[in-house]
């Protein structure tokens, strides 16, 4: 092995592909870290020129969280170019519409626009469930770790253990409750 | 060719108005149109292009801090600690190397540059300093820095 090949690292140029997990997460905040994989800013041989960004898969795209009323009051704006041809989406509708939609459009607009950010956009797979296509699964290698911590609902805690969760009293076996 | 009344030099700028045009017209030799073959459209281009580039001499700077110091972050990320107190940890430390020197570290020599996010992790332990932006204390790569020598680090600024 010759000097300069001792210290060739093609792994450095390797393109990675992460996932990551959108349930219960903010789309607009998640968009900035998904964005840095896309890109590849994550690395230190960034440059912009340089195609050094990643491949991110995206699951769960159906259950991204909102903040606020921002499902009843965040618009999406399309104009098909003809005169009256404004049209304003709710994000809850759009949801409906699409699951994907939401998130695709939140990473799309964190990126500057330029003549990379559609063919970055091409290395971003979103699945509003949690089945994956095999032949994207099996080249995931790393995991995009989650902006929130997902809360799980009161419904679906366990029936014993909320049998067995410390209580403070018991109801009397006459009260009604409300 | 003579001029008898004082009138007519006004209008004459002399014989050499071809090379002062030449000097022009080679500074827009690679424009495009009339902008590189009629005088009076390419003077003020290049005009134009003179000062677009005396502000990226400026920008081009610009360009070169912000390109460094996204690669210093990328790399600072690899090694859990915030490129903030990377630099308030090498400073304190007395390691003077600026964002050019530190991005060249980050990509040809990654281990050099674990290295730093480790020193400068040391000294801010050693120093009892808090990351005030987010009041945590300096997290980083715990290596094995007892074979090293770091006596300088003890004193404190």
């Amino acid at each position: 092995m010759s000097a300069a090949k001792r210290v060739q690292q093609w792994a450095t140029f390797a393109r990675t592909w992460h996932i990551f997990d959108c349930k219960w997460q903010d789309p607009y905040q998640s968009a900035n870290v998904i964005k840095k994989y896309l890109m590849g800013l994550h690395k230190p041989i960034y440059h912009p020129m340089n195609d050094c960004g990643d491949v991110v898969v995206c699951i769960n795209s159906r259950e991204i969280a909102l903040r606020g009323d921002e499902w009843r009051k965040r618009a999406y704006f399309h104009h098909t170019g003809y005169p009256g041809g404004a049209s304003w989406t709710l994000a809850w509708e759009l949801h409906n519409k699409d699951p994907t939609m939401i998130i695709k459009k939140a990473v799309y607009k964190s990126m500057k626009g330029n003549l990379q950010r559609r063919h970055t956009m091409e290395r971003l797979f979103i699945y509003p469930g949690e089945e994956i296509p095999d032949d994207v699964m099996q080249n995931v290698s790393n995991q995009i770790r989650q902006q929130r911590l997902v809360p799980q609902r009161l419904d679906h805690i366990p029936e014993d253990e909320v049998q067995q969760y410390p209580k403070v009293m018991e109801y009397p076996s006459d009260y009604v409750l409300k | 060719m003579v001029f008898l009344s004082v009138v007519n030099f006004i209008r004459c700028r002399g014989p050499d108005e071809i090379w002062r045009k030449r000097k022009i017209f080679k500074i827009a030799s690679h424009f495009i149109g009339r902008r590189r073959n009629c005088y009076s459209v390419a003077v003020r281009n290049v005009h134009r292009a003179l000062v677009y580039g005396s502000k990226a001499r400026y920008l081009k700077k610009d360009d070169m801090k912000n390109l460094w110091d996204t690669r210093i972050t990328a790399a600072c990320e690899q090694h859990n600690i915030t490129a903030y107190t990377l630099r308030e940890g090498l400073d304190r430390a007395n390691i003077m190397l600026d964002r050019k020197s530190l991005s060249d570290l980050a990509s040809w020599e990654p281990r050099t540059f674990e290295s730093l996010a480790a020193v400068a992790k040391e000294k801010l332990r050693l120093d009892g300093f808090i990351d005030t932006t987010d009041k945590n204390e300096p997290t980083g790569r715990d290596l094995d820095l007892s074979n090293i020598f770091l006596n300088g680090l003890k004193e404190t600024k």
